[in-house]
Parts: C-alpha cells; structure tokens; sequence
C-alpha cells in the first residue's frame, strides 16, 4: 500500500448537523432540504438568537483537502478487479472503496489486486475477516 | 480506431460523453472521470490521454507472465481497412530499466507521442512493480 501523495494538512472544522429548513420541525408539508428563508420579517434570515443556523461559505473545507479520508487518500467505489486496476497509476491520489453489495468471493480478489497495485482499500475487513 | 473521414477532434466531441469506457464516480465537485481504455496511459478520460481518439498513442499492458507489453498504433493510411493491424504490440521481458529504455526509444526517441514519454515509463514501472512477488504473503492487510 502506497501513502498518500504530500497535502496541506486537513483541518476538521467542527461538524455542523444537517441545515434543516425552517419549520420542517413543525410542518409535515414541509420537507426538511434546505431552502434559504426569504420573508420579509424571517427570523432565521434575519440571523435572531436562538435560531437555526443558515449554511455560508464558512462551514466549507478546503478545496484541497475536500473530501480526504485523514490518510489523505479520496474513496473511489469499486465493484470488480478492473476497477480497481483503474487506480493504478492513481494509488497516492485514490483508495478503493468495495461497494457493500459485493460477495466476499469477489471481495478476496479484489484485496488480492489492490495489494499487488498498491492502492489502499478503506474497507478491506467487510465481509472477509471470519471471526464470528 | 481511425477513420479518413473523420478527424480525431470529431472523434473525441462524439465519444467525450458517451463512451462505454467512461467511468464517472461521485457528482459535482467530488466527480473523477476515468477511462478503462487498454491504450490510456494514465486511466484518465481526456483528450489527449484517450487511446481510442489519437491517431497515435501508446498502451502499456501487462505481459502475460511477466514484463510489460507495450502497443503503437500504425497509420492508418496503410491499415485504414483492418482495425486488427492498427495495433502493433511488442513484448518487452527484460530488466526494469532495459524495458523503459526500449519503450522511450521506440516511441518519445522518435517523435512518437514524446508527450507520453514519462507516462509511458511511470506505467511500466507500477506495472513491474505490480508483478514482483510480494513481502509476507499473508492474507490480507
């Protein structure tokens, strides 16, 4: 397995829950994906205490480290051994990641070619390891 | 492949977007766009890395036991009607940094893709270093 190509270190900002819309909570007609409140006398526009908090630019990672697992690597789904073959020449950049639907059959191979390439795989245990 | 009436910009524009060797994972800023093309040094799916869309390009494959296959295409004013002997493959078996000399001389050396050139050597070298056998064969990690 090959580490991660050299990055800016990832800074963890504090995880923010899901923004929920405002009055999902009290409504069942309105669905909780986030739309931004636009009413004149809104208190969660208008930022009063106590109230939801509205996504900004703020809460964003930095794109560079965007979507980084902390080995520094980016989980690219793998189904088959071809896919894995794909990342060959992206082991510093990219880690496989086995879709959950894949039999422990198909896994063991797809472990096999991930060690002989040197790509990391971010769940290599799931159905493979055999303790009960 | 390569066809007289059909340049290979044409070419791309048609096959950029609908390809069955396109593998997109992830959607918006988090999208890669692979490419499982055999003669795609890198795997990326782009204009000048695409096997299929160049009038020349260049493959490393692995070799059938050990060593490294690498694959040219000819002209196609020669095999314009027999896609089979588009491709010429040589075998190249020998130490490590024999096979990257014959793959740069063969190809860069001759103004053959020089553009390829570390690509073509960093393929070879991640396919060798694939085949060698590995340190504590236990399981799995």
């Amino acid at each position: 397995m090959v580490a991660a190509k050299k990055h800016v270190p990832i800074v963890k900002k504090r995880g923010h829950k899901k923004f929920n819309r405002h009055q999902s909570d009290l409504y069942k007609c309105v669905p909780s994906s986030w739309r931004k409140p636009k009413g004149i006398d809104n208190r969660v526009r208008r930022r009063f205490k106590g109230q939801a908090a509205m996504p900004k630019i703020g809460y964003g990672s930095n794109k560079k480290t965007r979507h980084m697992t902390p080995s520094g690597h980016k989980a690219f789904l793998v189904q088959n051994t071809s896919d894995v073959e794909l990342l060959l020449m992206h082991n510093r950049t990219f880690a496989a990641e086995i879709g959950h639907a894949v039999s422990s059959r198909k896994r063991v191979e797809i472990l096999a070619k991930a060690k002989a390439l040197g790509v990391k795989v971010t769940n290599p245990k799931g159905r493979v390891s055999t303790d009960a | 492949m390569s066809y007289p009436n059909l340049s290979a910009d044409v070419f791309w524009e048609c096959t950029r977007n609908r390809s069955s060797y396109m593998v997109k994972r992830g959607h918006g800023t988090s999208q890669t766009i692979f490419s499982k093309e055999p003669m795609n040094l890198k795997n990326i799916h782009s204009r000048k890395n695409s096997g299929l869309v160049n009038e020349k390009a260049i493959g490393v494959m692995p070799g059938t036991d050990r060593g490294v296959i690498l694959i040219t295409k000819t002209s196609n004013e020669k095999n314009g009607q027999k896609p089979i002997k588009l491709f010429q493959k040589t075998e190249l078996k020998k130490h490590n940094r024999k096979v990257y000399g014959s793959i740069v001389n063969t190809t860069a050396k001759k103004y053959y893709r020089p553009d390829l050139r570390a690509d073509a050597v960093a393929r070879a070298s991640a396919i060798l270093h694939s085949q060698r056998k590995q340190k504590g064969s236990s399981s799995s990690a």
